[in-house]
């Protein structure tokens, strides 16, 4: 059944690269944590854009009826989409190429969607291509004939790996020119690369991108090479995919050509509420499809419900830096104030994570205790829960950073040394009917009569319906103390009390300890090393190594890596002042992980105040080494720039025992 | 009813040694004069083509022309399971192939195994050859051409063969250094296998990709001599003969290096 996660924290450090991307694309493009209102009216202007176009004009690239989907007619829509940053015209493009392969090849709908998405399943089966970036510039030089050293030299000149194969000229002609790609060859090209393992995998899975790549004409190479990276990058949000498959296909109904103006422009902004509401209760493109070819938008609810066993996307809180704001918000509402555990957040017999990763693996005991929890009439459910470590004999909560020393896979009960306990906050599905559309009140309600509290196993969620300042901030400070993150603020009755699964709605407010001024740490670091940039950030570097000072053995620690808060004009300015200071070989004071090698190393020359979320132990970071752990160091994680400290000399930044003290100072809440 | 008969089993282990590692899936197509084989490599830069012809079997029987599609993978698992000396009798319905049957002999008792493998539908095109005039066509014993690969396979990945009327010269430029290797005409009346001979229309100088002659000189066991066919912007040629047929391989060459 399906389970969430609230505050899934990834460990360091492959976060830090993907945060970077993820902001750059949400500078222009809209994403994740969008502001439903606004949504809304774009969703609104789409459609009236869509209805006043003189025709769904075809794209550029046809193709005969019935036949497969050329991969070029997709490459030429991403192309289009590439080149522009405006959301009306990128939805335009993409529904209307939707439209097109609806009329001509309805079969290959579900593949064009997985690649416009660049994935190749369901996100809960949770299958990755597997293919890094060595892989495929070896692919590339072998399709080609060059030398992998020239690809690598032209992928740091460019910085996007499918410019270069692009642009490669072929040394080694063909005998003959392969036929054109189609989407279903691509697509199932790429499922099974995703599926090769073990033996010789990589030699296969080179073979794979090959064959691809050589009968790739024109851009094709471009986006092929970026979706097997996994980085498409042409700023498309899931998002725009979604609202465009639900008016493609009511486009396509048959009804649609009889209505008016007004109704037209109505019917695509329904559609698209449709579609996207069941995708987040049924996050899952493999069964949505084909219901959609099959009985359309309107008969799409009643054939796609929320299933025990597909996770569903959680719902999220908007973020407040305030209890005052968050009263605002609420004001004139019955609402409710609950403790936010920190913790992973969860479901039932199958746990998933906020980005419904399958944990369940992770978490044997939570499963066996499961049945203790259950009244006896409960017979299915889903719940919204979290999942907090838990210490047995203080009967406490400890902190997150305990809970991620669990093992991921394949725990054996007998060998957990990690308690959990299970804070259930919501119920979303009981005995065979989904309960999302019914109040916080009514939900509430039945999960407490659906379950019973077992000390240190299972509870629910604390809560409070307070209606003054000072009556929250107390609740507040008790959160804390109790090893939460803060409060969540949710109203009880009506219609904004419903489960919007996946959206990030202002009907559900957090107010963490670290929106509060004042908390949360800031240190002085000095930058040692830097990575190039990628994307947008090409030529300039894109991500800083940051180091620890350790005044006894007068070196350098590495700390982590840090990628957010620069503007564009900062990352220039960085560049230009640390390009004077670039040194081939790292100092020999420098105390740093072999695997963790910046591109460029610096001699120590600026110190940068950085904030931080919270600290976790890291093996690859060399911060307060044995202090803490004898061989693990200290990292930061989700830092930001703050600015530059000129009046600090590189000696004068944090250094290890102030690391240590501010990790440990996280575990001294009581 | 499909059914060929090959008395040297060993044959057909080093026939499907010498293709399996420039394609993984093929068809064998069969047909009353024969069985054949015509695949390109992954990236469409290399084609091995096999032809066997009827008369090598006893006996050999097809009704019609029909084709296996066959993993040579899986195939070669299989073979793996024959002896050196076994005799190998492949047997196939022919209107409805879902699998091949393999039938090892022993040739000194009485043992005999019989294996199914399993076949897949091949979406394969078929490329048809035109007979060409080669500007160039040299016969040399297949292990001095297997060894030269070999040899400037060290420095470098890409090998010149220039031809003139008395002299054949391998050159390779690698970032170690530089290789060549030059051979003359000879011919022997005692050792005919031996001998190397020139047929030359006019010079030609091409370059070729090592990687794949090394792959193509794995056909080095069927015969003792190779022959080479190139002409300027064509692919070359390499055929190795034997008794039964012969097995071809077709390679473009390279154009401007980096």
């Amino acid at each position: 059944m399906g389970l969430k996660i609230e505050e899934v924290k990834e460990l360091e450090p492959k976060v830090v690269e993907e945060k970077v991307q993820s902001e750059e694309e949400i500078d222009t493009k809209n994403d994740d944590g969008i502001d439903a209102e606004k949504e809304m009216n774009a969703i609104k202007a789409s459609a009236t854009n869509l209805v006043n176009l003189v025709s769904t004009k075809a794209s550029d690239i046809d193709w005969e009826a019935g036949t497969p989907v050329p991969y070029a007619a997709l490459c030429k829509t991403f192309e289009k989409i590439e080149a522009t940053t405006k959301r009306l015209e990128i939805q335009e493009h993409l529904t209307t190429f939707f439209v097109q392969i609806i009329e001509h090849s309805p079969d290959n709908l579900l593949e064009t969607l997985y690649l416009c998405l660049n994935r190749i399943c369901p996100e809960y089966e949770n299958l990755e291509l597997g293919v890094g970036e060595s892989l495929l510039i070896k692919a590339i030089a072998e399709a080609t004939g060059r030398k992998t050293s020239k690809v690598k030299e032209e992928l740091t000149k460019w910085g996007d790996l499918g410019k270069v194969a692009k642009d490669s000229k072929s040394t080694q002609p063909t005998l003959v020119k392969p036929k054109p790609l189609t989407i279903p060859a691509v697509f199932s090209k790429m499922k099974s690369i995703a599926n090769t393992n073990g033996q010789d995998s990589q030699e296969r899975k080179i073979r794979d991108i090959k064959f691809l790549l050589t009968a790739c004409r024109g851009d094709e190479a471009k986006y092929l090479i970026r979706s097997l990276e996994g980085k498409l990058r042409i700023g498309l949000a899931e998002q725009t995919i979604l609202i465009s498959l639900a008016q493609s296909i009511a486009l396509k109904d048959p009804g649609y050509q009889n209505l008016s103006k007004t109704l037209k422009a109505e019917e695509l902004t329904a559609a698209a509420d449709i579609v996207k509401s069941v995708y987040s209760e049924v996050p899952s493109y493999d069964i949505i499809v084909p219901t959609l070819l099959k009985v359309g938008v309107k008969g799409l609810r009643e054939d796609c419900k929320l299933t025990p066993g597909i996770p569903l996307k959680p719902m999220l809180a908007h973020p407040t830096k305030s209890i005052t704001e968050a009263l605002d918000r609420v004001e004139g509402q019955t609402f409710t104030c609950e403790f936010k555990y920190d913790g992973e957040q969860d479901g039932t017999t199958k746990i998933y994570s906020r980005n419904l990763e399958d944990s369940s693996m992770k978490y044997p005991d939570v499963l066996e205790k499961l049945s203790s929890i259950v009244k006896p009439d409960t017979k299915s459910f889903v719940l919204d829960c979290e999942i907090v470590a838990w210490d047995p004999e203080k009967n406490c909560l400890l902190p997150f950073q305990i809970l991620s020393t669990r093992k991921r896979k394949d725990v054996k009960e007998s060998d957990i040394k990690v308690c959990v306990c299970l804070y259930a906050f919501d119920l979303l599905y009981l005995n065979g009917e989904s309960l999302l559309q019914k109040s916080f009140t009514e939900r509430r309600e039945l999960l407490y009569n659906a379950f019973q509290e077992i000390e240190g196993k299972f509870a629910f969620a604390r809560y409070m319906n307070a209606s003054n300042v000072e009556e929250i901030q107390a609740f507040l400070d008790e959160s804390v103390k109790a090893s939460c993150e803060g409060l969540m603020v949710k109203i009880l009755d009506g219609q904004e009390s419903r489960y919007e699964p996946s959206k990030r709605s202002r009907n559900w407010l957090k107010i963490k300890k670290d929106y509060i001024s004042g908390v949360g740490d800031s240190l002085d670091l000095v930058v040692i090393g830097a990575y190039l940039g990628r994307g947008k950030r090409t030529s300039v570097y894109g991500t800083f190594l940051l180091a620890c000072y350790d005044p006894d053995n007068e070196e350098y620690q590495t700390i982590c890596k840090i990628g957010t808060g620069f503007s564009d004009v900062s990352l220039e300015n960085h560049f230009k002042f640390l390009k004077e200071h670039e040194i081939p070989e790292p100092k020999t004071y420098y105390n740093y992980d072999k695997g963790a090698k910046p591109d460029v190393w610096f001699e120590p020359c600026q110190v940068w105040e950085v904030k931080t979320a919270d600290l976790s132990i890291s093996p690859i970071y060399k911060a307060a080494l044995g202090k803490i752990d004898p061989s693990k160091g200290v990292s930061l994680r989700f830092p930001r720039f703050i600015q530059i400290r000129e009046d600090k000399k590189p000696e004068d930044a944090t250094s290890n025992d102030q690391v240590a003290d501010l990790y440990r100072s996280q575990f001294r809440n009581e | 009813m499909f059914e060929a008969r090959l008395t040297q089993g060993a044959l057909l282990k080093r026939l499907l040694d010498s293709v399996k590692e420039l394609v993984t899936d093929a068809n064998f197509d069969c047909s009353e004069t024969g069985i054949s084989l015509q695949a390109m490599d992954n990236s469409h830069v290399a084609l091995v083509s096999l032809s066997l012809r009827s008369e090598g079997f006893n006996p050999y029987r097809c009704d019609r022309g029909f084709s296996l599609g066959v993993n040579l993978n899986s195939l070669n698992k299989i073979m793996k399971c024959a002896g050196n000396d076994d005799i190998i009798t492949l047997k196939a319905d022919d209107s409805s192939a879902d699998s091949l049957c393999l039938v090892f002999e022993s040739p000194v008792n009485e043992r005999v195994s019989e294996y199914e493998l399993k076949l897949m539908d091949i979406d394969q095109e078929h490329l048809s050859i035109p007979e060409t005039d080669y500007d160039a066509t040299i016969l040399m014993p297949s292990a001095e051409f297997q060894r030269i690969c070999r040899d400037l396979m060290v420095v470098s990945e890409s090998v010149t063969i220039d031809i003139s009327k008395d002299e054949i010269r391998f050159t390779a430029e690698g970032e170690l250094g530089t290789g060549n290797v030059k051979l003359k005409p000879t011919s022997s009346i005692d050792k005919p296998e031996e001998s190397i001979t020139i047929e030359l229309g006019q010079t030609v100088s091409l370059q070729f990709s090592l990687k794949y002659l090394t792959n193509f000189t794995r056909g080095t066991p069927l015969s003792e001599q190779v022959m080479l066919c190139l002409s300027d912007n064509m692919p070359l040629l390499v055929e190795y003969k034997m008794d039964i047929g012969y097995i071809r391989y077709y390679l473009a060459p390279k154009v401007g290096d980096e």
